[in-house]
């Protein structure tokens, strides 16, 4: 299983997709992340690549059976997904959404 | 009242206007998906507009990190209107925006050229930010002012047709001091400017291959440096490998040559070439000294007993006089540094109400003029004795009265994990947790000048090979672990840290560097052995043991 991330065009600010393989929208919340087979992610990845209008820099996270990203990249997505962990300017989504935890289950 | 510096003539007014303009041109056409990102990654960078973990970060040009008061004001309006209300200044002397949106990148990019900013070259394979030594014109170890020569680099290097595609990014500082505090030995060109002429060091440099610079040249006269420089650029830019990003810096060409050959080649290039063509007339350069005159002094009296009065009644103002401020070449004048490391914050931040008021203490007590040092601090160059007090307690009033300069709490700490799309490891919350741990302020003033400093990946922009304590942050298959480096220095005696013993969980850090400060405080012979000192008497291997939990 994979999630698909990338940045939005015009504020840069962390996006996740939710859908899948033939219908979709990306959102800022990581929790609503679509838990995607790896044929439909790799599928999805390569769209998305082709046309960079409303999202750059598209890429793929693996996950563990847990739904939880691999050892790898786990702290990077974690302050991806919930913004900088030092406390002087918690990402306003994550702090809208009040979840500090997202990948901790 | 405005601060002596370069002032834009109408040539540099319109090649920054014509840039954005142009810039402008290709964010709405990047919008509007006229072009691919591969196409305007590198037109972005050029204008300083990286993207990052969480947004689009800009990074703004300090020219050698003098700054008005003016411009930090329009900091602190960027910062308010189009950032999340802080900026963060950094080891290159310039200010980055976290969290700034694309669209809006030409409007702030308008707004820096209203005060003669802009962030050219703050990115790409070029020359980058000459940066010197905060105290520049103003201390009193000072025997030539480096700005006028960092402003000649500036124009020299802006836009260059030949070095605009390096094999690598290009990094030069200069100290025109007895000591230095450029850390000029860890840079691509390191310059001293002494009176004789300039010592020119290349080859230096941090990242994953640490060397320190050689110097190939002593005495170089200031009127020849242009084209000195021209040549050693262009032996880099014609040999530097450019097949291996992480074999492409001039570091790397001049061990590879060995220093005498490079130097070899520098020379027979700059005998070969056309020198006048490149050298700037001496009315030139006398020109660029004149923007950097002495302000006008204020020639208050200066009542001793007052002072001295003050600092008794108030120990810690007197703790901050002691650490915080820097002997000036004017009795009655010194230099403060503003740390920006408050205990349990991220180092090199400061909010847009501090920003004002850095810039409104500097209208009121130190001519207008700011720098930012390397160490990510700002510093006021010249403070009359007698407005210390006055300006200590308009700094305390906004937490900006941290007395840690040059302690173990002072350190430099590169954005890590929690902004850098490059990094492996997170920096500022183990920074954050080491000030806790060192917070108390005698234990701190006890300890003394310690530098820590701390990157989250190889490339070593928080500039861990020199710190007396470095720490390096690295990814073991998913896990933040950090490497100890010990002995490094980026002063005059410029030495690179060595890794010892095995790396740590970061909760493990505090508690092994406060071992090995207690070691240290047990072994030095006097008050004023410093950390490095007592290490570099006693040999790191001493320390490694104490790195790691007794057994």
């Amino acid at each position: 299983m994979k999630l698909l991330t990338a940045n939005r065009l015009t504020d840069g600010l962390t996006l996740w997709y939710t859908g899948t393989l033939e219908t979709g929208t990306w959102g800022e919340d990581a929790a609503r992340a679509s838990r995607l087979s790896d044929d439909d992610a790799d599928a999805l990845l390569i769209a998305w690549k082709l046309r960079e209008t409303d999202v750059v820099a598209p890429y793929l996270i693996p996950l563990t059976d847990a739904g939880t990203p691999v050892q790898r990249e786990h702290v990077r997505e974690f302050v991806r997904a919930n913004g900088p962990t030092i406390g002087q300017t918690a990402d306003a989504i994550a702090s809208a959404h009040n979840r500090a935890d997202i990948f901790e289950n | 009242m405005s601060a002596t510096m370069y002032k834009y003539d109408d040539f540099d007014h319109a090649f920054v206007r014509d840039r954005n303009i142009e810039f402008a041109d290709q964010v709405a056409r990047r919008l509007s998906g006229e072009i691919t990102e591969d196409q305007f990654k590198p037109l972005r960078l050029m204008n300083g507009l990286y993207l990052q973990l969480h947004a689009y970060m800009l990074r703004i040009a300090v020219p050698y990190g003098v700054l008005s008061s003016r411009q930090m004001r329009k900091f602190a309006h960027i910062a308010r209107t189009y950032d999340r209300d802080f900026g963060h200044f950094t080891t290159r002397q310039n200010l980055q925006f976290n969290w700034v949106k694309l669209a809006e990148a030409p409007k702030i990019l308008e707004e820096l050229a209203e005060v003669e900013m802009h962030a050219l070259q703050t990115s790409g394979n070029c020359i980058r930010n000459t940066t010197t030594d905060q105290f520049a014109g103003a201390a009193r170890d000072e025997h030539s002012d480096p700005r006028p020569w960092a402003e000649l680099i500036r124009q020299w290097s802006s836009n260059h047709p030949e070095f605009t595609f390096l094999p690598r990014k290009f990094k030069i500082a200069i100290t025109g001091a007895q000591k230095d505090r450029a850390a000029i030995r860890v840079h691509d060109i390191g310059l001293h400017a002494k009176p004789e002429g300039f010592d020119v060091y290349v080859g230096g440099g941090m990242g994953r291959t640490p060397s320190l610079g050689h110097c190939i040249r002593t005495g170089l006269p200031g009127e020849k440096l242009l084209s000195y420089l021209e040549a050693c650029l262009r032996v880099y830019n014609r040999y530097g490998r450019r097949d291996n990003i992480y074999k492409a810096r001039i570091k790397i060409l001049v061990a590879a040559l060995g220093p005498d050959e490079y130097k070899r080649q520098v020379e027979e290039e700059w005998a070969r070439m056309d020198q006048a063509k490149v050298d700037a007339p001496v009315a030139e350069i006398d020109r660029l000294k004149s923007f950097f005159p002495d302000p006008e002094f204020k020639a208050a009296a200066f009542d001793r007993v007052a002072y001295q009065r003050a600092q008794t009644a108030d120990a810690a103002f007197a703790r901050w006089i002691k650490n915080n401020t820097n002997p000036h070449k004017r009795d009655d004048h010194v230099s403060v540094t503003i740390s920006l490391k408050p205990v349990g914050l991220p180092p090199g931040d400061a909010s847009s109400a501090q920003m004002d008021v850095m810039a409104d203490v500097a209208d009121a007590f130190a001519y207008s003029e700011l720098r930012v040092s390397h160490e990510q601090n700002i510093i006021l160059p010249h403070v009359h004795k007698g407005d210390l007090y006055a300006l200590y307690s308009q700094l305390d009033a906004v937490n900006l009265s941290t007395a840690n300069v040059g302690k173990i709490t002072d350190m430099i700490v590169c954005p890590g994990l929690d902004y850098c799309s490059l990094a492996n490891a997170r920096s500022i919350p183990l920074a954050q947790d080491i000030s806790q741990r060192f917070e108390d302020a005698q234990l701190s003033d006890q300890i003394g000048d310690l530098q820590i400093k701390i990157s989250g990946c190889i490339n070593a922009c928080g500039h861990h090979h020199v710190g007396h304590i470095g720490i390096l942050g690295v990814d073991k298959q998913g896990i933040e672990f950090y490497q100890i480096l010990l002995g490094g220095r980026a002063d005059e005696k410029a030495a690179l840290g060595v890794i010892t013993g095995k790396g740590l969980p970061a909760e493990a850090v505090p508690a092994a560097i406060e071992r090995v400060v207690r070691l240290y405080l047990d072994l030095r012979t006097s008050d004023s052995e410093r950390f490095i000192d007592t290490l570099e008497r006693v040999g790191r291997e001493t320390f490694a043991g104490a790195l790691h939990e007794p057994a």
